[in-house]
């Protein structure tokens, strides 16, 4: 009777073993003094160690870099008082060297990693098999989320790359108007924080129409590009954005920016455009396409009367209205809202 | 000294904390949450602080109407605990303030409205970190060993979240008694962010009426 209940204990054991070894995780087993007791071959394939390399041993020595980290304390944790732990990828990425194969193991790529450390108490028998003592033990487990991680980061490439054409112009690939409109409001909130001015430019290629009639519509394209290209290598991201307001219309948002400096970059973004020297034939129009330029800052006051959008709509109208009387004036110039056109 | 017991309408019995119980019991949650903060700075490489402002018993509704807006969704981690006593904790963020806290600490920045398998992982983790310092401190002072369970990540509205419980349930003299909640507002500030959150602690009237016992030794023994 002692005999077969012998062998059917040796049986089971057998099996437990055989079930662990197959397990498509990798599992380990912990004493109290972090030795290890049971190592199983998903182990072996992917850490470079076999079993007999690391049963025995300190798992801290074995995998010394995580010694005083946190799956560490994870597992002094789990020994101590008895409470289960997880490593997420997220914040931990790989925090053991795992290799899915030997070609990621030379090319350094170690595999990502979920962990988790359970605790778990075990039977002892005694000596003369009378007496029975509990032991602690605690069961690592490590997951392969490579497939998982791998996708998510695809998903967030995707993302962003959607994010990216839902901000900006297919043309010119600087910001659309879309982004225009949420960086006016932010801004505007931002000003109205700190009390710091705000200016935007709104710039217009002059005779625009008239180039296109002339030239045709992929010559206007290319103006467009080059203008915007020439306009964005001026400003200094991310305080001063330049976005396509619509057809030849470009707006520049000034965050703590006040009138005279805005008056003097426009100056700038004018010349530039001016010294390019595109040559423009179209009859009433001068020899170059030039571009004419409204400023307008926002001002406290405006606040009083206007709403939240009302100020945004409000600063846009006063920066039209300065174009407006930049072009009446002859265009290639620059006008501030409320003030006589200054030359060219 | 004895916890002071109202009715609350036709509900069942909500046991109110005296001041001095309070107090210990947010010192002992504080030094809890503190160790949590700790662990999590040496996670994420910046500083991490964390305090519990208030505690309160409260019924299983009571409780679920405290989380700001029961509509929102919630994001919860969920561990089990016995041995010495039997309890669920529960750390529950906002959904939204759990993206906040995801991003500040794995830095991502793609905004995705709801939490990736990546984020829940990782809430899950965070929870874990949190629920164990603060069951691992409340078992130190009451001299209690206990197990617990893996963490298990769900999404939901808080009322759902706190109804999944199984403590209670069949338990008591009235065989399905409403649990005591006991629950912690938590502040997690990280990188100039505070976050608000709570822990709920789902306790039995035996694990309650073990609870007051042991608030009581412990003040008698500041005494």
């Amino acid at each position: 009777m002692k005999h077969a209940g012998y062998a059917e204990a040796a049986a089971a054991a057998a099996l437990l073993a055989g079930a662990f070894e197959a397990l498509d995780v990798g599992a380990v087993v912990l004493d109290q003094a972090r030795r290890v007791l049971l190592w199983n071959s998903w182990m072996s394939r992917h850490s470079g160690y076999a079993a007999a390399d690391a049963l025995g041993g300190d798992f801290f020595a074995l995998f010394h870099e995580q010694a005083g980290r946190r799956l560490e304390a994870a597992v002094r944790q789990a020994l101590r008082d008895n409470f289960p732990a997880v490593l997420s990828h997220s914040l931990h990425k790989a925090p053991l060297p795992l290799f899915a194969d030997r070609a990621a193991r030379d090319g350094g790529c170690r595999m990502r990693q979920a962990i988790a450390v359970t605790p778990f108490e075990v039977g002892i028998a005694g000596s003369g098999g009378a007496a029975a003592s509990v032991g602690r033990r605690c069961l690592i487990q490590v997951n392969d989320v490579s497939a998982a991680a791998l996708r998510e980061k695809l998903l967030r490439t995707h993302a962003l790359a959607l994010r990216e054409q839902s901000i900006s112009d297919g043309l010119t690939g600087i910001a659309n108007r879309r982004h225009f409109d949420a960086a006016i409001d932010k801004e505007l909130r931002r000003a109205r924080r700190s009390g710091r001015p705000l200016s935007m430019l709104m710039i217009d290629i002059d005779h625009f129409k008239a180039y296109n009639d002339q030239y045709g519509h992929q010559r206007g394209d290319d103006i467009l590009i080059r203008v915007a290209a020439t306009l964005a290598a001026r400003l200094r991201r991310p305080l001063e954005l330049l976005a396509r307001y619509g057809g030849e219309e470009f707006a520049v948002v000034l965050a703590e920016t006040a009138p005279p400096q805005a008056l003097q970059l426009a100056q700038a973004l004018r010349q530039l455009v001016a010294q390019l020297a595109i040559p423009h034939g179209a009859a009433g129009a001068g020899a170059h396409v030039t571009v004419s330029i409204g400023v307008a800052t926002w001002r406290p006051l405006l606040l009083q009367t206007a709403g939240e959008q009302g100020d945004a709509a409000a600063l846009i109208g006063a920066a039209d209205r300065a174009l407006y009387a930049a072009k009446r004036a002859g265009r290639d110039r620059v006008a501030c809202d409320g003030q006589a056109v200054s030359p060219p | 000294m004895s916890i002071c017991v109202t009715r609350t309408g036709e509900a069942a019995a909500v046991p109110v904390l005296s001041a001095l119980q309070h107090d210990a019991l947010a010192e002992i949650f504080n030094i809890g949450v503190g160790q949590a903060a700790s662990a999590l700075s040496d996670i994420v490489g910046d500083e991490v602080t964390m305090s519990v402002p208030s505690i309160r018993l409260l019924d299983r509704a009571g409780a679920g109407a405290l989380l700001a807006n029961n509509q929102a969704r919630v994001c919860g981690v969920r561990q089990q605990y016995d041995g010495g006593f039997r309890a669920e904790a529960i750390v529950m963020f906002d959904e939204d303030k759990s993206l906040d806290i995801v991003r500040l600490m794995v830095g991502d920045a793609v905004p995705f409205e709801e939490l990736t398998e990546m984020e829940q992982e990782a809430m899950g983790e965070i929870g874990n970190i949190v629920l164990n310092s603060c069951v691992g401190t409340l078992a130190d002072l009451f001299e209690q060993e206990l197990r617990g369970s893996l963490p298990v990540v769900q999404i939901a509205s808080g009322a759902a979240i706190l109804g999944a419980s199984t403590i209670g349930i069949g338990d008591g003299a009235d065989g399905d008694a409403n649990p005591i909640v006991l629950m912690l507002q938590i502040d997690l500030a990280l990188a100039a962010h505070c976050i608000h959150g709570y822990i709920a602690f789902l306790l039995d009237m035996g694990a309650l009426g073990d609870l007051r016992a042991l608030v009581d030794i412990y003040l008698a023994r500041l005494a």
